[in-house]
């Protein structure tokens, strides 16, 4: 690495530790979320430098996408007075209390980090890649070694949906404070972008950095911008629907294929060689799916109508 | 039946059908009945296992660790698998039951999912050796339990919100431990780490973080502030699983990380250390479960309380005296504290639903009209709680005590006959109120007319677990070879 790539490195690093300070101490929410957001695509950009391309993916795709979306969603249904008395977070009294403890439990950390050995696992990842179906070690790592990792993750953003739906109706549409005038044109043109870049990054993942994680975030990030820009959303909480199938997708066929193994006599979620590329392929598809339509579920703040025209409760 | 589907079943059972549930919720409470049901006979199959071949692990997807997942069989996950089991099936017969006297529809869509998450995530908790795959896990539980908090409505949105900070600052230092030991080590699975892990400072810093953690998640003395808000005002089903089950896994994650990886660092100030939050958890704890009015708090305080003895496992065990017996103790408590406890909630449920509120002094006596089969529930759970003999709560602190004096430890000795002595305290308020207020009337208002009447399920499923609980004391000797034979220590 030379002169310049240190610079540029230099840069980065200083930007990541502004815009964090940024989004604790900006003088309002708004600023505090986009600088956020700004903070996401920063960190996305590390990610890259330290060659680490699906990180730096879904970093860009949750952490900035739909994590931003999400806050701004929030902050657009926060009572504007009740956001404003927050907006004094720190004190004098706790100032001078959480500066010296965060800085001190950032200086061990760092120095911890400094002297760790980090000997990773890449060389056993590595040594098995053979076998597990697919060549990119981050989804042989991902759909294989550590798939029931993934099963509880996919589960999890399910339960999410669950929980959240569980609080209380959608409150969409609300009106929109941030939609401008090219928003539906631009979300109408770049929608089958989004799509296009998903299906790319979801075939992508066997072999080179990409997958169901990243191909599920920006297909759900389309759908989120495309509801910004004032389409009507389709999904409904319909309990006779297909769509909390189509939301429960993922989890049901991972749990499928972990138990459908078993009846060749190889044990929970041990692929045979031979199929192992396939399933791995049909999980990815499934589980993409759904985290798509989860983070989407998620964006809707609610239980979504079992008909949206009537606006029928579930 | 197949071993290896037996174990996947466990973990993959409740969540398929939490799936299901949530798919299709007309069939919730088949879902969740229907689990249970089913993970009885799995269980046993594999607690015959254990007592014929011991301990063992499965690999997960035929990797072993470092590159896979471990799931660990052994007599602490088999007890605290069949732990969850009863309980949580009793809350949900006690819930279906209840389900007949409530109209809210949102809440009956999205309960059962809710539930089955949560239980399949302390399924899977029980069993994984893998730290990674465990912080997975704590944050499905988590989830599921802050929104089955937030379910009561009211009040419980706010402590539901506590929680959760609480939990996700919890499970953000566990995290940072975790990756601290990654990093040094290259190892997920508890067995491989208890190899390599030495004393060092990286080790140390990780065990400390992974520490405050996980007493935060269980509420141990002093970050217990959240727990009886939360414990307190969640509807009863959901209180009885939280209390019996779901703190016990953040102090199961204890018991698995020192006296595995950070074993060797354990004797000395970490089990005093340990020792004394244990000790003034069972103080403070019974002493402000004997300050509440309402019979939830009481019995919410009960369980900071309770957990305290638990913790003196750590001191009695790195003395090194009998450090077996205070293994069974412990083990014992978990499981007599965590009957009990279901017990107790479900039955404050029934007291509740019947007069209107569960204030000490508005509920009614036992003998008004059907509320005796919750009564004898709360004696019997008050009896084990206590530690009155036979009951699985004596054999539990009788063996603490055995530990206790065999290591000539007079203080940890003396803090469970004291703390025994608050509980009965507490509890007997608990018997000794209602009937007061029939007779002596304070400013509050009695109870108005006769009590509601309720669906006999869900006093019966209050009582079954009271027996559980005092069961577990008539056949100690048998457990306690069984704990043995399941390789007791982790």
């Amino acid at each position: 690495m030379g002169a310049p790539g240190l610079a540029f490195d230099g840069i980065l690093g200083a930007a990541l530790l502004w815009t964090a300070w940024q989004a604790i101490h900006a003088a309002g929410l708004f600023r505090a979320v986009v600088s956020f957001m700004v903070f996401g695509l920063l960190m996305a950009l590390a990610w890259v430098r330290l060659e680490a391309p699906d990180i730096a993916l879904a970093e860009a795709a949750i952490g900035a996408g739909i994590t931003g979306a999400l806050l701004l969603s929030a902050l657009g249904r926060l009572d504007w007075e009740a956001g404003r008395a927050t907006d004094e977070c720190l004190r004098g009294r706790d100032r001078a209390f959480w500066v010296p403890t965060g800085l001190l439990l950032l200086a061990g950390l760092g120095g911890a980090a400094w002297l760790l050995p980090a000997p990773g696992l890449g060389e056993p990842v590595a040594a098995e890649l053979g076998r597990s179906g697919v060549e990119n070690p981050v989804t042989a790592v991902l759909l294989n070694f550590r798939a029931w990792d993934t099963l509880l993750e996919i589960a999890i953003l399910l339960l999410g949906v669950v929980a959240l739906w569980s609080l209380g109706p959608t409150p969409w549409p609300s009106s929109p404070e941030l939609v401008s005038p090219a928003l539906p044109m631009l979300g109408r043109v770049l929608f089958p972008a989004f799509v296009l870049v998903s299906a790319y990054l979801l075939w992508r993942g066997s072999h080179a950095p990409g997958g169901a994680f990243p191909a599920g975030a920006v297909m759900g990030a389309g759908g989120v911008l495309m509801l910004m820009a004032g389409a009507r959303p389709w999904l409904s909480g319909d309990v006779h629907g297909p769509w909390r199938w189509a939301l429960a997708l993922g989890m049901v066929a991972m749990l499928g294929v972990a138990f459908a193994v078993m009846t060749g006599g190889h044990g929970f979620f041990e692929y045979p060689v031979e199929l192992a590329g396939r399933l791995i392929l049909l999980l990815e598809l499934a589980a993409g799916l759904s985290i798509a339509l989860l983070l989407f579920a998620l964006y809707l703040g609610g239980e979504p109508p079992a008909d949206w025209e009537t606006r029928r409760p579930a | 039946m197949n071993i290896t589907l037996a174990t996947a079943l466990v973990a993959g059972l409740p969540l398929t059908a939490a799936a299901v549930a949530f798919a299709h919720p007309r069939v919730g409470r088949m879902a969740a009945l229907g689990t249970g049901l089913l993970l009885l006979p799995v269980l046993a199959v594999l607690v015959l296992e254990a007592l014929r071949t011991g301990p063992w692990r499965h690999n997960l997807g035929g990797w072993t660790a470092p590159l896979g997942i471990g799931w660990q069989v052994d007599a602490l996950a088999l007890t605290l698998l069949a732990l969850t089991t009863l309980v949580a099936l009793a809350a949900a017969v006690y819930r279906v039951a209840e389900g007949r006297l409530t109209r809210d529809s949102r809440y009956r869509r999205y309960f059962w999912p809710l539930w089955l998450f949560l239980w399949g995530g302390l399924n899977a908790l029980f069993l994984s050796a893998d730290l990674f795959n465990l912080y997975v896990i704590l944050e499905m539980v988590s989830l599921a339990a802050v929104a089955l908090i937030a379910a009561a409505g009211g009040p419980a949105l706010a402590a539901a919100w506590r929680y959760f900070l609480a939990t996700l600052l919890g499970s953000t230092l566990y995290l940072l431990g975790v990756a601290l030991l990654y990093g040094q080590y290259g190892a997920l699975d508890v067995s491989l780490l208890s190899g390599r892990a030495e004393e060092e400072l990286v080790t140390l810093a990780a065990a400390v973080m992974i520490t405050l953690g996980l007493l935060l998640k269980g509420a141990i003395f002093p970050l217990h502030f959240w727990l009886p808000p939360a414990h307190g005002r969640a509807h009863a089903a959901v209180s009885a699983v939280l209390s019996a089950v779901v703190v016990t896994a953040a102090f199961y994650l204890l018991l698995r990380l020192w006296f595995g990886p950070f074993a060797g660092m354990l004797p000395g100030l970490p089990a005093q250390l340990l020792g004394l939050l244990g000790a003034a958890a069972v103080l403070w704890g019974g002493v402000l479960a004997l300050l509440q009015r309402h019979l939830k708090m009481v019995i919410a305080y009960s369980t900071v309380s309770q957990l305290g003895f638990a913790l003196l496992v750590f001191p009695l065990a790195a003395a090194d005296a009998l450090p077996d017996q205070a293994h069974a103790g412990m083990l014992m408590l978990l499981l007599a504290h965590g009957l009990a406890k279901g017990s107790l909630f479900l039955a404050a449920g029934c007291l509740a639903w019947q007069w209107g509120s569960d204030h000490l002094r508005r509920i009614g006596p036992p003998m008004a009209g059907g509320s005796l089969p919750a009564w004898i529930a709360i004696a019997l759970a008050a009896a084990s709680l206590v530690g009155l003999p036979p009951s699985g709560g004596f054999v539990a602190k009788w063996w603490l005590l055995e530990s206790a004096l065999a290591a000539r430890a007079w203080p940890w000795a003396a803090v469970i006959v004291l703390g025994t002595f608050i509980t009965a305290g507490y509890l007997w308020r608990i018997l000794r109120d209602p009937l007061r207020a029939t007779s002596v009337d304070s400013a509050v208002v009695p109870a108005q007319g006769p009590p509601l009447p309720i669906p006999l399920a869900m006093p019966w499923a209050a009582l079954l677990l009271a027996l559980a609980a005092i069961a577990s004391g008539l056949f100690a000797t048998a457990l306690r070879s069984a704990f043995a034979a399941g390789g007791l220590a982790g």
